[in-house]
């Protein structure tokens, strides 16, 4: 047997990931995400976070309120998509997800259907006072817990139970001036459809990015039959984010991670 | 298991261990050869961290073939294969990828690992083999792969050794295997 050796020399790169510590700036507690937001989400701006059905939109909400509450931040989720109980339990898997955070208050889970009915809300349909008076009751719940970090999961499931497009629209904007004065930071998710033939959709409605000062935008590429989880920082107002589309993992252990997508093909 | 090829081929690797990143390109009739003779290195330097990728054998397959040093040293292993040729295994000394095509995911997990042991010593991350992956995958983005993996595992000071077999190999992956990786093993045939 015989060996040929080539010796080479290596020539490596820096790591620029030096983020200064800001105080106007919520970080997600998310690394890679802090970085490519170029440092985090301006306090009191409101994020959409956008994708298709089993895209993360759930865990990342949930572990940016973990993050938060880690220190000191307390939050507040309101769920409308799915029970407490279906929701906490798929969160149990999670290494992040600290039940302790919950008990003390740090971590607030509520139900929106629960209050709705304790309102007396039609459960179907809400009509503009509905609306209305849900609305100054999540107010209530977060100037009252003095939440530094709001959730709403989903704002297509809460505009779906509104009568009108002319309602919604109506129910949006207001949202939007509400969430504006609350001065915490906020998260909506907005469910869609998977892309098909590159034709992008940020919202069901079409007016939901427009209140916000933030766009996720996650989704999926398609290699050899695989689905590769993606996002792209479509928009982040007040920040110096990146555009590019990175590919997303969601590790129960290391909860959402972050690296670059590859893109070579012929 | 030991005999002259593995021997020498267990030196070369040990000679090439300060290096950042070895790779090993070699015909695919002394496969066997070298992965013997990494096995005996994992089990003579077994202070160190060990993340052994699969992309050749399952991994029930290895453990079976090195049973004795898989169970007795630290040695952690990503299967690429099982999983996508639908054989079900559970083990926790081993993280099993969905496909092989999932490189992204690939790279978060061995990234993840080094620096989980890296408390223990300079992580070593063997890929057996990088060249399977085009089998795959497409070789420009293999090639994009291997570039984003060395650049993450020099960051956190962790060695890799990279197998590839000469008859799965083309140009672009030989041009990427000698630019990426700090020393070049080349196994020839004609002299074994």
């Amino acid at each position: 047997m015989d060996t040929h050796e080539c010796e080479m020399v290596k020539v490596s790169g820096g790591n620029n990931s030096n983020f200064s510590q800001d105080k106007n700036i919520c970080k997600t507690g998310i690394n890679v995400l802090d970085e490519k937001l170029g440092g985090g989400i301006p306090i009191g701006n409101s994020v959409l976070i956008v994708g298709s059905s089993g895209s993360g939109k759930t865990t990342l909400c949930m572990e940016f309120l973990t993050n938060g509450a880690l220190n000191n931040e307390r939050g507040v989720f309101f769920t409308i998509t799915e029970p407490l109980f279906k929701l906490t339990k798929n969160m149990e898997k999670f290494k992040f997800y600290n039940k302790k955070l919950i008990e003390n208050g740090t971590v607030n889970i509520i139900d929106l259907r629960i209050i709705s009915d304790r309102l007396g809300l039609d459960a179907e349909k809400y009509s503009v006072e509905d609306a209305s008076a849900l609305l100054d009751v999540l107010k209530d719940i977060a100037d009252e817990l003095q939440v530094k970090r709001l959730v709403i999961d989903s704002i297509t499931a809460l505009c779906y139970r509104l009568k009108s497009d002319e309602m919604i629209r109506d129910f949006i904007f207001k949202l939007g001036s509400s969430l504006a004065a609350m001065g915490c930071t906020t998260i909506l998710t907005s469910e869609i459809q998977p892309v098909r033939h590159g034709e992008i959709k940020y919202s069901k409605y079409g007016i939901e990015e427009f209140i916000a000062d933030g766009i996720i935008f996650l989704s999926d590429v398609e290699r050899k039959g695989d689905l590769i989880r993606t996002m792209q920082l479509v928009k982040m107002r007040g920040t110096n984010h990146s555009r590019s589309k990175v590919a997303m993992n969601i590790s129960t252990d290391r909860g959402i991670e972050i690296t670059p997508l590859l893109k070579s093909s012929r | 298991m030991k005999n002259s090829i593995t021997e020498g081929l267990k030196e070369r690797i040990e000679k090439s261990s300060s290096y950042s990143s070895v790779g090993i390109v070699l015909p695919s009739n002394n496969y066997n050869d070298l992965t013997n003779a990494i096995f005996e290195y994992i089990q003579e330097k077994k202070s160190n961290p060990w993340i052994y990728v699969t992309i050749t054998k399952p991994f029930h397959i290895l453990k079976n073939q090195y049973k004795d040093i898989i169970d007795n040293n630290s040695i952690y292993f990503i299967d690429c294969v099982s999983q996508a040729a639908g054989i079900k295994s559970q083990d926790p000394c081993c993280f099993f990828l969905d496909s092989p095509s999932q490189l992204e995911k690939l790279i978060l997990e061995i990234v993840s690992i080094v620096k989980e042991k890296r408390d223990l010593g300079e992580p070593y991350v063997v890929l057996d083999s990088l060249s399977s992956l085009i089998l795959y995958n497409d070789d420009l983005l293999v090639t994009e792969f291997f570039t984003h993996l060395i650049n993450n595992l020099v960051l956190e000071h962790a060695h890799s050794i990279s197998l590839c077999l000469e008859e799965e190999m083309n140009n672009a992956m030989n041009k990427m295997l000698y630019l990426k990786n700090d020393k070049i093993i080349k196994v020839k045939e004609s002299f074994i």
